[in-house]
């Protein structure tokens, strides 16, 4: 380590304490600051001294997923010759209905596709950037969902970025239902020992009704955050009852937050009711055998 | 060049470093906490004001990428800053000994620091991020810095 010279003088020393207490009082303040002040400091560093670091990762993550889309276009290409035969039926029947039922339309306008950038840094693993902003409709509080359902929700917007938490997140609460609307309650995450072990719990249900695993949980749309009908996870086991009044589920997420590249952001004007978006594709491949969610 | 403007490139330098890994590649835990490291290696050669500031700027950028927390990294870097300049008083030695355990304390007590900042209801369990994550980045950041300080030869310059 450096030399050391001779020791510091009385002066310089109560000067660099009262420098250095002066930080720490600074450093602590801004724990207490408002939240709108912290965002403006944040947003500030980013769009000035971050930006090139964000703009690699957006850079790396397209190249990335432009050479995986390489070779599975080229997977793709070999099934689809394969299969074009027998599936061109389907297909056209498939657009048929589609266009039938508006499915385009109606998703079209209500969702936006963006790329999830991570921050990477210590103290912001529950917390990703999306690539679009208040310029394309973008609210805070809008639902982030993929095709497979829920990931979690934007806290702040900007321009052209904006900010957001997955369900990993402690405050995150949805209220949910079982897929056939036959139960309600509302769903939270539960953390595990280490992070790796993080569930959702269907929580505030009634004791003496029974949902059956695998059974789909939906958004209800009570509330007002989330729209009725995004896919959050299946039922997994009993998490607990309280009393004999309530009962708690462990779910299986339908999203890992950690692997969302590409996200669907709600904008304006939200749709009340999405659950026509995911019925078609992921739903019936989870519902339980007997078609039933829940044993009165 | 001066020790003190070597250091001074060393600190910017790991800082960017720190960032592209982290920010840029998305690398995680994989890349260690460079930051740290260029705050604990500056520390020794100003004094604690100064070091203080620059784990507060050093803070401030980590907290930017995390706003569920803001101040929480700012408190710790900038602790960590005046502590490790704080060393430079009461420590003399470039034993590897002692470096190892500068950093590994080092980054423990910022790892520490930031577990008490950041609220209850944000923080992992304290086995987990402190005692196991806290460690183990410890001794990633010790190697690092102990393989910077030989290859810079910043140490070095008390034994001539």
């Amino acid at each position: 380590m450096p030399a050391y010279g001779p020791g510091p003088e009385t002066n310089g020393g109560r000067q660099r304490g009262i420098l250095a207490a002066t930080f720490l009082i600074l450093a602590l303040s801004t724990s207490y600051l408002p939240a709108s002040v912290q965002q403006r400091i944040a947003w500030s560093m980013r769009v000035t001294i971050l930006v090139p670091f964000l703009a690699t990762q957006d850079r790396l993550t397209g190249a990335q997923l432009n050479a995986r889309d390489v070779g599975d276009l080229m997977r793709q290409l070999d099934s689809m010759t394969a299969l074009s035969s027998t599936r061109a039926v389907l297909v056209e029947e498939n657009r048929d209905l589609r266009e039938l039922l508006g499915l385009a339309d109606r998703a079209e306008p209500s969702f936006l596709p963006a790329t999830v950038l991570r921050p990477g840094t210590q103290g912001s693993e529950r917390f990703f950037f999306v690539d679009v902003g208040r310029a394309h409709g973008i609210y805070e509080g809008a639902p982030v969902v993929t095709q497979d359902g829920l990931v979690g929700k934007i806290l702040d917007v900007r321009e052209e970025i904006s900010s957001g938490m997955d369900w990993t997140h402690p405050d995150f609460s949805a209220s949910a239902m079982l897929q056939d609307g036959s139960m309600f309650g509302l769903v939270e995450n539960r953390r595990g020992d280490f992070r790796e072990v993080d569930r959702l719990v269907f929580d505030g249900t009634a004791y003496n009704e029974e949902a059956l695993p695998g059974t789909v949980v939906l958004t209800s749309g009570f509330g007002g955050v989330y729209p009725q009908g995004i896919p959050i996870g299946v039922v997994d086991e009993v998490e607990g009852t309280q009393g004999r009044w309530r009962k708690s589920y462990y779910l299986r997420a339908m999203v890992q937050p950690g692997a969302v590249r590409h996200v669907l952001v709600t904008r304006r004007p939200a749709e009340a009711d999405v659950s026509a978006l995911w019925l078609a594709d992921s739903l019936q491949a989870m519902e339980p055998a007997s078609g039933e969610g829940r044993i009165p | 060049m001066r020790t003190e403007g070597r250091v001074w490139v060393l600190c910017v330098g790991l800082a960017l470093a720190h960032l592209l890994l982290h920010v840029g590649l998305a690398i995680g835990r994989a890349a260690p906490d460079l930051l740290t490291v260029a705050l604990l290696l500056g520390a020794r050669e100003m004094g604690m004001g100064r070091a203080a500031g620059l784990g507060l700027f050093f803070g401030l950028l980590e907290d930017a990428l995390g706003v569920l927390s803001f101040g929480a990294n700012s408190v710790a870097m900038t602790v960590v800053g005046a502590l490790g300049a704080v060393t430079r008083d009461l420590f003399v030695g470039d034993s590897l000994f002692f470096l190892v355990s500068y950093f590994v304390i080092g980054k423990w007590t910022r790892d520490l620091v930031h577990w008490v900042m950041v609220g209850e209801s944000l923080r992992a369990p304290f086995a987990e991020q402190v005692v196991v994550q806290g460690l183990m980045g410890g001794l990633y950041a010790a190697l690092v810095g102990v393989l910077l300080l030989g290859i810079t030869g910043i140490g070095k310059r008390a034994q001539v």
